[in-house]
């Protein structure tokens, strides 16, 4: 066999010694605690109920300062009504879901009274956001397609 | 002679249990469920019409108008299992709750008098309700009934 086909197939005592290392030092990677300063990760999902303008679960719970992602399924069958999931500050439902009424429900990029929000999405889909969960309290959420958010609500408790 | 009305009595109240069960048996339907959660979702559009044309949102309603009949193809869906006659009399009120949305749609491209929208709106919940009296009263969805989300809908 001709030598430079040997070496090619054959790893060198470097490459060895890497992959010896590497898996050990995953394991202890993938296992090793957050540190204090790191955000806790919290995955959370809802969805809507059914065709029916209904978030499932209409409350979900984080600790502050969390690093959320969030998925929201939308679980429709038969209506081409389109949904998202917008996280608001306290008392900012109401006008948020006004002022994109004539929108079509597109939340703008720097509204400060908007803390997160997905995409919308269609019947059987599913969108995602991640945002840092804010100080303790209860902040609303709603979906921004007109004329949904009155009934398409829920609370988002963050704990300390 | 006796014997003869002894027959008589017994023939009577057989005709009368078949009398009395042929109504309850026209009310078996094979997907209840289905049916009254279509139903539902011809209520909630309805009230989505109602909140648009409050919020002068005109623009919406011809997308509300989609989703009636939308709404309306499941009802035809959930029915498919039903019988022949049940069928032809849910589409016949159906297509006429449907026109009469329609005609509220169109009349939103034009009239800006929410009073004007509204009373025909109305006139399109009179012919849905006709729809709803097809059925058992266990599946008519009550139209003031508030929407299943937390908001129930405020203002």
């Amino acid at each position: 066999m001709p030598a430079h086909l040997h070496s090619s197939v054959r790893p060198s005592r470097r490459t060895l010694l890497i992959g010896c290392l590497a898996v050990p030092l995953s394991v202890i990677r993938c296992s090793r605690r957050p540190t204090p300063d790191e955000p806790r990760v919290v995955d959370l999902s809802i969805e809507s109920d059914g065709d029916f303008l209904a978030f499932r679960p209409d409350e979900l719970t984080c600790p502050g300062g969390a690093l959320v992602m969030l998925t929201f399924h939308h679980r429709g069958k038969f209506l081409s009504a389109r949904h998202n999931w917008v996280l608001v500050r306290p008392g900012q439902l109401e006008p948020v879901d006004k002022d994109v009424e004539h929108n079509e429900g597109i939340i703008p990029r720097d509204d400060p009274r908007v803390i997160a929000w997905t995409p919308m999405c269609d019947k059987g889909g599913m969108v995602m956001t991640r945002f840092t969960a804010p100080a303790p309290g209860d902040y609303p959420f709603f979906c921004s397609t007109p004329g949904h958010g009155e009934c398409m609500q829920g609370v988002l408790h963050v704990t300390t | 002679m006796q014997r003869l009305s002894t027959t008589f009595a017994v023939l009577a109240s057989m005709g009368a249990i078949l009398a009395l069960a042929a109504p309850a048996r026209a009310q078996q339907l094979k997907a209840p469920d289905d049916i009254k959660m279509t139903l539902r979702l011809l209520v909630q559009v309805s009230n989505d019409f109602k909140r648009q044309i409050t919020a002068r949102n005109f623009t919406r309603v011809p997308h509300e108008f989609m989703e009636y009949t939308e709404a309306a193809d499941a009802v035809r869906s959930a029915m498919s299992g039903e019988s022949a006659d049940l069928k032809a009399k849910v589409e016949t009120r159906l297509k006429a709750a449907v026109a009469a949305y329609q005609k509220v749609s169109d009349m939103s491209a034009k009239e800006t008098d929410v009073d004007k929208l509204m009373a025909e709106h109305a006139k399109a919940v009179t012919a849905m309700n006709a729809l709803f009296d097809v059925f058992p009263a266990a599946l008519r969805p009550d139209p003031n009934l508030p929407p299943p989300g937390r908001g129930r809908g405020r203002g």
